[in-house]
């Protein structure tokens, strides 16, 4: 270690092997605790915006956790990274059973972030939905998911945290089988009326028709949408709505459910990118949804209508989710411990918490990160 | 989960509240921390020139004292200092055209990451520019880098970043800030609501109304405007953050503003029971005592008392100059080495920004800086 002053430069050469260098700033000796809290166990594995690593608890070494640590991103010039900042900002106040649990952050040496998150060993839904050929699951299944996601929104909601990136690979697994609701890396607290927000979040897929056309102001509604497209996809074993670009997407979005007009939608016309395929689509009604969505009973579809509303305002609240008839109706939701299950193991947390936040991983776009113009970000 | 159960689950109360003795006690070990540091780096860095000139070195290094033991700052002293830098940092924000949500998060980072670092071992003068910046990513308000810092007068972005590790640890990586001023709107419109008899006062309760108050709906509208003035400074200057809830702090500033008006508000919402009584009686005292720490920073100041403020500020700079850590000077240096390991940094590069350090502080030998640009 070298000591370094401007004033000062032949300190530079002199090698510091003084003692009170170990007992520096109050907050490194904090670090350091946090630090010395864990042991860091080998790496899991390797990704572009961080390394995963087993970990355990020194104290209880039988308890495990995932360690992400975050790498210094060369293309970013400014700074600690906003992905980054998003997750670590909202993980750090929001506590709650379907929401992964942030347990500590420290540096490493190099300055590296690391996260300390609870160990998620059971993949993500995704996964489960994908694996026709080996898990099988039914209207209880879905409706004990259904209900975990809709309680961690919630509680975001309730918080004034909006996600912005909600699809079944970030719905993580647990142990005992409950859902937890990771990434935050496009999360933001609620804006105040009238400041802008970017429109370009949320994976496409997933992505309301607000968004889509270019809303700047926006509620908890665009989350509801996505998660209603995560009940479709539980339903059909494949996303709903799989458009290849945003105009793709919109198509798709006009004959699933319906096209946006000023009838159904007072306003939806002077949004900025508000353009739709000609002829209009009629909204979907009940028995076109009956039809598609019959295994999650005539109550489920009900729900799943009024989150996939088109216009925002009427859209059904995470509020008014959790009251939803739904939830008292046959069949109850499965117990955590009844749920179907993938192997998972290592390989699935890796492939979880090595994503960068925010970047939208299938088939046809792999690993294109969403251009996120910060310079105009609200 | 009721609010009170959400607000105590935040890191604002978990990390970032004490009690008055609690805080005053981190204050004083922080500083007695740093002033021990600062004299051992002192006594490190006059052995080493002992060494290398052997008539026993003549002490030509600037700000550094004759070999005296140094004189450090109390914590009294980093106070005032801080305080005078939280006000540069919302100047700074004026001048920048950031939001009051960017300003007013960036000098609660500021107060924040002083409560386990000393003013001794980091320049607030650097700090608060490091705080304004990040805040503007935190608060979704993001500003380029290089934009930043050309706007500010005698910075380059690296001399920001260098500190922008050191100030997000100094946080313990909480970031998020609960501020008053959405339960100030809630509040008024509230109050609005009340003078013209569109809502109950109390939820489901009909027709319960006491007498309002005289002319109340002019009084809400100015009372609106001078609590938010004792929001957007006094509450950000003075340590009520650290020892009051956001909700209470906004009821400070509008008993502040009119306190038969806040009163009658808030009596308004007990039933008259002794019970009731007693736990009213609990709320206007917490505030009552937020709105007295409140007060203790007039948000409108004349001429004369910036500068009174200035004229006392000169002696604390110059001890400052005095006393800071030797070894915590070239942060942009320390924090390459950080980066890249524990190998050193070139030589070349030390001398380079040495020379250019020297130059900055002939541009503006001052405790304040040259003036910002354009201003």
């Amino acid at each position: 270690m070298k000591l370094l002053s401007s004033n000062q430069p032949s300190m530079a050469t002199t090698p510091a092997d003084s003692p009170d260098r170990s007992i520096d700033d109050f907050a490194e000796q904090m670090n350091e605790a946090e630090k010395n809290k864990y042991t860091k166990g080998r790496k899991l594995g390797e990704g572009t915006y961080a390394n995963v690593y087993l970990g355990t608890l020194k104290s209880d070494p039988t308890k495990l956790v995932a360690i992400k640590k975050i790498k210094i991103q060369t293309d970013y010039k400014e700074g600690m990274a906003p992905d980054a900042i998003r997750e670590l900002k909202h993980l750090q106040e929001l506590s709650h059973p379907n929401i992964i649990s942030l347990l500590s952050v420290f540096s490493s040496k190099d300055q590296n972030l690391n996260l300390v998150l609870e160990f998620l060993p059971l993949g993500d839904l995704e996964m489960l939905i994908k694996d026709t050929k080996n898990i099988r699951y039914g209207a209880g299944d879905i409706k004990a998911w259904m209900g975990m996601l809709s309680r961690g929104i919630y509680f975001c909601h309730a918080n004034f945290v909006l996600h912005r990136d909600i699809k079944p690979n970030n719905l993580l697994i647990a142990d005992d089988g409950e859902v937890k609701l990771a990434d935050f890396g496009l999360a933001r607290s609620f804006a105040d009326p009238y400041r802008p927000m970017t429109s370009n979040v949320i994976t496409r897929w997933y992505r309301p028709p607000e968004l889509l056309f270019g809303t700047q102001h926006y509620s908890g509604a665009v989350d509801i949408w996505s998660v209603g497209l995560v009940f479709a996809e539980l339903v059909l074993r494949m996303p709903y709505i799989a458009g290849d670009t945003e105009v793709h997407q919109v198509n798709l979005l006009t004959q699933a459910v319906g096209t946006p007009t000023e009838e159904n939608w007072p306003g939806v016309s002077k949004l900025p990118a508000y353009t739709v395929p000609l002829p209009h689509t009629p909204v979907r009604e009940k028995d076109y949804y009956n039809q598609m969505f019959g295994t999650a009973g005539i109550v489920g579809v009900d729900l799943l209508m009024q989150m996939l509303v088109l216009d925002p305002s009427k859209r059904i609240t995470a509020k008014e989710v959790l009251n939803h008839d739904w939830w008292y109706t046959d069949p109850k939701p499965t117990r955590n411990k009844n749920l179907p299950r993938k192997g998972g193991g290592e390989e699935a947390v890796v492939a979880d918490l090595k994503r960068r936040p925010g970047v939208v991983e299938d088939e046809r776009t792999a690993k294109i990160a969403r251009k996120l113009d910060f310079g105009n970000m609200a | 989960m009721s609010e009170d159960e959400r607000y105590r689950a935040s890191t604002q109360f978990r990390l970032w509240s004490f009690t008055l003795y609690a805080l005053h006690a981190q204050r004083t070990q922080t500083n007695l921390n740093a002033a021990a540091r600062v004299r051992a780096a002192v006594r490190r860095v006059r052995e080493v020139r002992r060494a290398d000139t052997p008539d026993g070195g003549n002490g030509n290094v600037p700000s550094m004292a004759p070999e005296a033991e140094t004189d450090c700052l109390t914590v009294e002293e980093e106070k005032k200092l801080i305080a005078f830098y939280c006000r540069q940092a919302l100047d700074l924000g004026d001048f920048l055209g950031l939001g009051n949500e960017v300003k007013a998060t960036a000098v609660q980072y500021i107060k924040r990451f002083y409560v386990t670092n000393s003013v001794m071992t980091y320049s607030p003068a650097d700090i608060l520019k490091t705080a304004l910046f990040f805040a503007t990513k935190t608060e979704n308000h993001y500003f380029r880098l290089t934009k930043f810092a050309e706007k500010l007068p005698n910075t380059k972005a690296e001399d920001i970043l260098a500190l922008e590790f050191l100030l997000t640890q100094g946080l313990r990586f909480t970031f998020d800030v609960r501020h008053p001023y959405r339960a100030l709107e809630g509040a008024v419109m509230e109050l609005l609501a009340i003078a013209n008899h569109d809502v109950p006062l109390l939820p489901g309760v009909e027709g319960a109304y006491p007498p309002k108050p005289h002319n109340m709906q002019n009084r809400v509208f100015a009372v609106h405007s001078n609590a938010r003035q004792y929001l957007k400074i006094s509450a950000l200057l003075t340590d009520v953050y650290f020892h009051f809830t956001p909700s209470q702090i906004m009821m400070a500033s509008l008993l502040i503003a009119d306190s038969s008006l806040t009163e009658w508000f808030i009596s308004s919402k007990f039933p008259s029971t002794a019970e009731a009584e007693e736990v009213k009686l609990k709320i206007l005292a917490t505030i009552t005592s937020c709105a007295d720490m409140l007060r203790e920073v007039n948000p409108i100041r004349s001429k004369e008392e910036i500068d009174l403020e200035r004229s006392q500020m000169k002696p604390l700079g110059k001890k400052l100059n005095k006393c800071r850590n030797p070894e915590k000077m070239d942060l942009v240096a320390l924090q390459k080495s950080k980066r890249e390991g524990d190998g050193g940094v070139d030589e070349k590069v030390i001398k380079k920004r040495k020379m250019e350090k020297e130059k900055f502080a002939k541009e503006g030998e001052d405790l304040f800086g040259p003036g910002l640009k354009g201003s």
